[in-house]
């Protein structure tokens, strides 16, 4: 395990695990929830904490330079004052790196609007597998040539290691107001979730949760969400004042409507960030419920949402377990989660089997793995049900012509056999 | 081996890591075994695998500071002050696990002889302003310099008290000028006071149950207990102190102390509750500093806020309360990452300020990190009961 504190030191680690032929794995802050930064078979560990600077804020062109490890909200609150922020917002914004942002191309709340993370890095600076580093993308948007930097972003840590990021800083907007709406059926929520974005109007954010989440993550912040609700939408509406007073209008007529029960306007910032506190905090609150969880993330279109919902909480009956969904609504991101209490003997087969057939219900009903939270080892066996083997060994060529040597995060985001020689290669001595 | 933690207490980490920002140590060494996250997962390895107890368990438990900023941030509502003193408990019991003999004799004689012992406090502290005026201190101990003046301080008590101020036992003896400051505020909201008779029989038992010694602090809160018979309010203006005399009821279990608990309020959210006088409007601005015991554990930091809002230009720190440092006997056992720690905080303190002044004027509610945030060059640190006390009509 290294803890490197520049790029120099970073690729000097990964030229002594090239000398020794082992694989390296970065960590950033390790909130990752698809096992990405999971040690496999003995690698050297890389963990970005030590590269925690800003190196650079430039307020006109609206950009940072950021080592690896600083923390999604320690950059939004250091730019805050020259009245920017960094936009994606992952719900563990608190503690996530931006080095993981980017590895996992992370999304949150307010990426619906305005994009996940790729849509916010400018350049990167990288180490490759072989220790040499290279610049990818450029502070001006649309270089000509590949967007190799748009590879780069998502891959997890197969590709290298990114020791320096510049981001978009996005101007905070002049008006944001955010709404609370409560459902007495799930149905009802998720048809207003259509209504609001028929209707026209792109929210900043549009965030659902069922009657267990809401409860949990109530008994957490006690922010005044209703504990009663089948399901609650958060809506939050940003622009120029007099739009948003428009459309939050909208939003109360559209909600009621599809027969909200009471639509809540936080009457100011604290009341704002109370509500986003406990939105944001709904992973950890379900130990309140149980102690374990098992998460997916897939995306599903966002006509089928109410059928999907549905599909997951039968599934969840039929395995006798507990799901709730707490989810990106606007752009149909879903996030069943099984809870569980790993101590209650023969529970993981019927998680694991619950966990299969809700991934195949979305991707039956043509949605995709992941929105957001990236492939790891956790939903790699997965690919297959989406990709076929033509597209595996084309992403398996990209993948190696970053990293030849196969050393960099070895056998994450893409399943054994990927590459099409891999398949079809006749073990030595086989032959009869 | 096992550290005896209760099992559905262990088991409600669900290792998202969203505590680990508002850890102090694992802020100033990005590692894992410096993290709650990373304590959590030690325990486990010890109760649940059969890891050893050994020096590197043993240093990851003394590095934490016990300020339960991860408990404040938990969405899953982690008991990490509780696991944490439970183990310190068990180790504090573990003969591989002690400190060396010379170690374990000053903190015998600290714990058990000096802290509950108030002739014997002062007479040593006459000893260390004497020992500072010959110059015999080194500055890097920290302590703070003390002053004869504040030294023989006399605190007057009213006839049929309506609330005792608690006195305690190092602030009692180095720090009587906040006591006076704290009676004072306390009598301009029309109330009879006193300070605790008998000095409520000095020491809390707050450090004794941060370090695991958990009969010396059951001993010391019973002593306290019946210093302070009846139904008075008990008023602390030591968050560290508060903290520990709030959490009797679960320390001892009996309805006596639950009921004793319920007696006992911070200084800051006495007088609120109280009422203060109109205070005159000084101007100043000062920066707030909410102590881990009163914002993560009593959850009363915001009586401190109004109270000083009304006399006080204020501002906080952005780093949602991360501890200071001090956390009681820490500064004195981990130098290092005390000093670490607290250089972060002085320079959240600094972008707080809203001018760049020479010096900044801070509020603290604790003694302990006034002291230690006081040794910082450029900081003039305050009890805000002494803030308070300037602004009186
Ligand atoms: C409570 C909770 C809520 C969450 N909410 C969201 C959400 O709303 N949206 C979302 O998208 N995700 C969410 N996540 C998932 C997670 O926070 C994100 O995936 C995040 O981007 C991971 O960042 P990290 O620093 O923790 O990375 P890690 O977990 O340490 O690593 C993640 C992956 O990135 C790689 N990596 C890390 N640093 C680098 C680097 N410098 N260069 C190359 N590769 C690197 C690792 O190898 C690994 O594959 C949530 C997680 C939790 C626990
Ligand atoms: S202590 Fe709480 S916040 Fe920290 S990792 Fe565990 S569950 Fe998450
Ligand atoms: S109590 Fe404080 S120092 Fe200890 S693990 Fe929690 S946040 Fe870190």
């Amino acid at each position: 395990m290294c803890f490197p504190r520049s790029t120099e030191e970073v690729a000097a680690a990964v030229r002594i695990a090239a000398l020794h032929d082992r694989a390296f794995v970065v960590r950033g802050s390790g909130t990752g929830l698809a096992g990405g930064a999971t040690p496999l078979a003995d690698p050297l560990v890389i963990v970005m904490t030590q590269m925690n600077r800003i190196l650079d804020i430039d307020p006109v062109e609206q950009v940072a330079w950021v080592e690896p490890g600083v923390l999604n909200l320690d950059l939004s609150r250091a730019v805050a004052p020259l009245g920017l922020h960094y936009a994606p917002d992952p719900s563990s914004q608190h503690a996530c790196s931006i080095g993981g942002n980017v590895a996992t191309n992370a999304g949150g709340p307010h990426c619906l609007a305005s994009g996940v993370t790729s849509a916010h890095v400018r350049a990167l600076e990288v180490v490759l597998a072989d220790g040499s580093i290279a610049d990818l993308g450029g502070l001006i948007p649309d270089a000509p040539g590949y967007d190799l930097r748009g590879v780069f972003v998502g891959s997890e840590g197969t590709m290298g290691i990114a020791t320096a990021i510049a981001v978009h800083l996005t101007s905070n907007p002049p008006a944001v107001r955010t709404l609370l709406l409560d459902f007495t059926s799930v149905e009802a929520a998720a048809a207003a979730v259509s209504g609001i974005i028929a209707s026209g109007i792109l929210p900043a954010a549009l965030e659902m949760m069922d009657a267990q989440i809401t409860r949990a993550v109530e008994d957490f912040v006690g922010a005044g969400f209703p504990r009663d609700a089948a399901a609650v939408l958060l809506v939050e509406l940003d622009g120029l004042p007099a739009g948003v007073a428009a459309d939050v209008a909208a939003v109360e007529r559209v909600g009621l409507a599809e027969g909200a029960r009471t639509v809540r306007v936080a009457a100011d910032d604290t009341e704002r960030e109370l509500l986003w506190k406990g939105r944001k905090s709904a992973f950890g609150a379900i130990a309140r419920i149980a102690p374990d969880y098992y998460l997916h993330d897939a995306v599903v279109p966002r006509s089928r949402l109410v059928e999907v919902l549905h599909r997951v909480y039968e599934i969840a009956a039929e395995q006798r377990l507990t799901v709730m969904n707490v989810f990106h609504a606007g752009d149909g991101n879903l996030h069943p989660l099984i809870v569980f209490d790993a101590r209650e003997p023969g529970i993981w087969p019927r998680v694991h089997d619950a966990g299969d057939a809700i991934l195949r219900a979305c991707v039956d009903a043509g949605g995709v793995l992941s929105g957001e939270h990236g492939i790891g080892i956790e939903k790699r066996d997965f690919m297959p049900l989406i990709f076929n083997p033509d597209d595996l060994d084309a992403q398996a060529k990209v993948r190696d012509s970053f990293d030849p040597s196969g050393r960099a995060n070895p056998d994450k985001v893409l399943p054994a056999g990927s590459r099409c020689g891999e398949a079809q290669r006749i073990p030595e001595g086989a032959w009869i | 081996m096992t550290l005896h933690l209760d099992d559905d207490e262990l088991v409600a980490c669900v290792a998202c890591g969203l505590c680990l920002p508002h850890c102090p140590t694992y802020r100033v060494t990005g590692l894992e075994i410096a993290s709650p996250r990373g304590r959590i997962a030690a325990m486990r390895s010890v109760q649940y695998d059969d890891a050893p107890i050994d020096a590197a368990f043993v240093g990851a438990m003394e590095e934490c500071v016990q300020c339960r900023g991860c408990e404040a941030a938990c969405p899953s509502g982690v008991a990490f002050g509780h696991l944490m003193e439970e183990t310190r408990a068990v180790l504090h019991d573990t003969p591989g696990a002690r400190p060396r003999l010379g170690q374990r004799a000053v903190e015998w004689l600290g714990y058990r002889i000096v802290l509950p012992n108030r002739v014997l406090l002062r007479m040593l502290t006459w000893l260390i302003w004497l020992a500072q005026r010959l110059g015999l201190v080194p500055g890097r101990f920290g302590l703070p310099k003390l002053a004869a003046r504040d030294l023989t301080i006399r605190l007057d008590s009213d006839p049929d008290p309506e609330a005792f101020l608690f006195t305690g036992c190092v602030m009692d003896a180095w720090q009587r000028a906040v006591h006076r400051s704290a009676l004072a505020v306390m009598r301009s909201t029309g109330a009879r006071v006193a300070p605790s008779p008998n000095g409520g029989a000095t020491c809390c038992g707050g450090l004794h149950t941060h370090s695991g010694r958990l009969d010396e602090a059951r001993a010391l809160a019973r002593r306290v207990i019946a210093s302070m018979p009846g139904d008075v309010d008990i008023v602390v203006d030591s968050a560290g102190c508060g903290a520990a005399m709030k959490d009797y009821g679960r320390l001892l279990g009996t309805v006596e102390s639950e009921a004793f608990s319920a007696r006992v309020s911070d200084f800051s959210e006495w007088v609120v509750e109280r009422g203060l006088p109109e205070l005159r409007t000084t101007g100043r601005s000062v920066v707030i500093q909410d102590p881990c015991h009163l914002r993560h554990v009593q959850h009363a930091q915001g009586p401190v806020h109004q109270a000083l809002a009304l006399a006080y230009d204020i501002s906080t720190t952005a780093d949602d309360g991360l501890c200071c440092g001090a956390g009681g006997a820490y500064a004195v056992y981990q130098l290092q990452l005390a000093a670490a720690i607290r250089t972060r905080k002085a320079e959240a303190i600094r972008n707080a300020s809203p001018m760049a002044t020479a010096t900044v004027l801070v509020a603290s509610a604790n003694p302990g990190c006034a002291m230690h945030l006081g040794a910082v060059a450029g900081l003039d640190v305050r009890h805000p009961a002494e803030l308070i006390e300037e602004a009186l009509p």
